[in-house]
């Protein structure tokens, strides 16, 4: 092997300090504002004077942070709904389907990746505007599709490629219709690949800001509006147990992507 | 006179402006063991998968106990079916994987596990129900997709290459299993292979597919014995071939000269030889006698390139002296090969009805 980690000698303790470095880079955000939420400090001050949890009391205590909270999981939850059974529609067609232009129409469908999200929003602002869906659930749930779509046709398109459709074609021979075979054989066996996308759906929603704001209104607000929105106003910890609750729930769907990959391997 | 069990009937395949297969009939009797033989390209597979009602042909019918089967949906034909590659569903163990058909079929709980017992039984995988199919080898899963796919009592059971992703030594083993579970279960089995071994041994009949056409259909000595085409010949067993000039020709024989001075008569003919056109003159390696020195009649003068210890077989590379290269075959301790070497004239003396020119 030209690069043996055990080979290494002296230069090992660099790549452990250089990865290190990374590592505290992208974790200490985090972890920062984690304890800033059960400092005592009203200021936010670091390291904070005593430990407290009257920050989350009032986060809790507040039915605006709590509506917040329960609109942006329902609308995560409606576009995943959403997002996973168009994506495994779009999927079907762009992997099993013989027609010209399915290259492009994949490309076309993962543009919203690569697309500056603000100007996705002012289109989108602009469009709705017309049609009033301007700070209604519809429209919210509408415009997080649009950005979580790639990553549920990128997640089904995937698993469908590596399913070989010859087991669907035992199916059918088994006397399935071509329906039941997809429902009962085709679909468990991607199913890693749905989970993917439902897991990616929501949280593309769960913590999008840049489209969420464009679509608010005042008596319509999820999470990230809400602390954004609060921020401006006031810098309470009130924020910080906000931002660490969101985290919290991103960390635990992705620890449960990652049991459930363990699962299906073992 | 009964309608045949199963009639394919002029059967057509375009892809576009290719023509995948054509004019195929083929008629197979209830429990017969039929092969598709020929290489990759010759429509074999594209007659099964038409049969498995996952193609439409362009033209022709499938009979099969007189019933058109054309219109029929893949589902309801009844037909079972192992590929190429390991099909079984992944999620569900071996059990549950021969029971799928069953419980398609809403057959009672009872019977579907009766039957899949059965099933294990039959492919000698008991015990194997709960496994997974990841857990199984290359060999174990496809005598499953066997086991699976004649749970539902099919009339037919299509075989597309089962064990072309096998080693020698297991495939060998399972075409043994193979012929078993046909004599036992008296399934009536179209079989797709590239192996001219393979289909030999299984086979009742073998079709020989060769660009899109059937060349010939018949039991494999039939087919060894008298091929009706160059490609047939060349395709089942080793052969030589001979380039000669046809003399005259009457009655499906032909007399021949090979090069200068060589003539043999009475060769059985294929196609239509003019006195006087160019055919290849096919020998059959095991069919040839090598003696050394002056050259009869009925016999082609060689000189020996090379020797090959083969066991139980000698083999002789020679040349006509045209250039052409033979193969002779002579079983050990042969009297002729005592001394033989490289360079020496010998004689290749053949029974001219053992022999056949095909003409262009």
């Amino acid at each position: 092997m030209l690069l043996n980690f055990d080979r290494l000698g002296g230069w090992k303790w660099i790549l452990i300090g250089i990865t290190g470095l990374t590592a505290a880079f992208l974790i200490l955000p985090i972890v920062f504002i984690a304890a800033l939420s059960f400092g005592s400090s009203q200021w936010l001050i670091f390291p904070p004077p005593a430990w407290t949890l009257k920050w989350y009391e009032a986060f809790f205590a507040d039915p605006r942070w709590l509506e917040a909270a329960g609109t942006s999981f329902s609308i995560a939850a409606m576009v995943t709904v959403l997002s996973v059974l168009i994506g495994l529609v779009a999927s079907f067609g762009l992997v099993r389907g013989r027609f010209i232009g399915k290259e492009g129409l994949r490309a076309l469908f993962l543009t919203p990746m690569i697309l500056p999200v603000v100007v996705l929003a002012v289109a989108l602002y602009a469009f709705f505007l017309r049609i009033g869906l301007n700070g209604t659930v519809t429209g919210f749930v509408i415009a997080h599709l649009v950005v979580a779509l790639p990553f549920s046709i990128l997640s089904i398109t995937n698993a469908l490629e590596g399913f070989d459709k010859s087991i669907e074609d035992a199916a059918v021979l088994c006397g399935a219709s071509p329906l039941e075979a997809k429902l009962r054989i085709t679909l468990p066996s991607i199913s890693h690949g749905l989970f993917s996308a439902a897991v990616f759906s929501f949280l593309t929603s769960w913590d999008e800001v840049v489209l969420a704001i464009f679509m608010a209104s005042p008596t319509l607000q999820t999470l990230p509006v809400k602390i954004w929105s609060t921020l401006r106003q006031d810098l309470t910890p009130v924020i910080a147990a906000a931002s660490t609750l969101l985290i919290v729930v991103t960390i635990a769907l992705m620890l449960l992507v990652a049991l459930l990959r363990k699962g299906l391997k073992s | 006179m009964t309608a045949p069990f199963l009639h394919i009937r002029a059967l057509r395949k375009d892809y576009g402006v290719v023509t995948a297969v054509r004019d195929v009939n083929l008629t197979v009797e209830r429990g017969e063991f039929m092969t598709f033989l020929g290489p990759s390209g010759s429509g074999k597979s594209t007659t099964l998968y038409i049969l498995a009602g996952f193609e439409n042909p362009t033209a022709g019918d499938i009979l099969l106990n007189g019933q058109s089967l054309i219109a029929t949906p893949s589902h309801k034909r009844n037909i079972g079916m192992v590929f190429q590659r390991y099909t079984l569903f992944p999620h569900l163990s071996v059990g549950e994987n021969i029971a799928f058909p069953l419980k398609v079929r809403r057959l009672p709980r009872a019977e579907v596990d009766a039957k899949v017992a059965k099933m294990l039984k039959l492919v000698r995988l008991e015990g194997f129900e709960d496994r997974k199919p990841a857990q199984m080898s290359g060999g174990q899963q496809q005598r499953v997709a066997l086991a699976r796919a004649l749970a539902y009592d099919p009339p037919v059971l299509l075989m597309d290459e089962p064990l072309s992703a096998l080693d020698k030594k297991l495939r060998e083993e399972i075409q043994h299993e193979i012929r078993r579970i046909h004599q036992e279960t008296e399934v009536t089995i179209l079989y797709v292979t590239h192996d001219q071994e393979e289909a030999l041994r299984l086979s009742d009949r073998i079709a020989v597919f060769s660009k899109g056409v059937i060349d010939q259909i018949g039991t494999g000595p039939e087919l060894y014995a008298n091929p009706a085409t160059r490609f047939v010949a060349e395709f089942i067993g080793d052969s030589d071939f001979v380039t000669c000039r046809v003399l005259s020709a009457g009655s499906g024989r032909a007399d021949l000269a090979v090069g200068t001075g060589m003539t043999i008569s009475g060769v059985p003919m294929h196609g239509i030889g003019a006195a006087g056109s160019n055919a290849a003159l096919m020998l059959r390696p095991e069919r040839l006698s090598l003696k050394r020195g002056a050259i009869g009649g009925n016999s082609l003068s060689a000189t020996v390139t090379d020797i090959t210890f083969l066991g139980s077989n000698i083999h002789v590379a020679a040349k006509v002296p045209s250039g052409e290269a033979l193969s002779v075959r002579l079983p050990f301790g042969h009297e002729a090969t005592s001394g033989l070497a490289r360079g020496d004239t010998v004689s290749l003396a053949f029974d001219p009805a053992s022999a056949h020119v095909f003409c262009a």
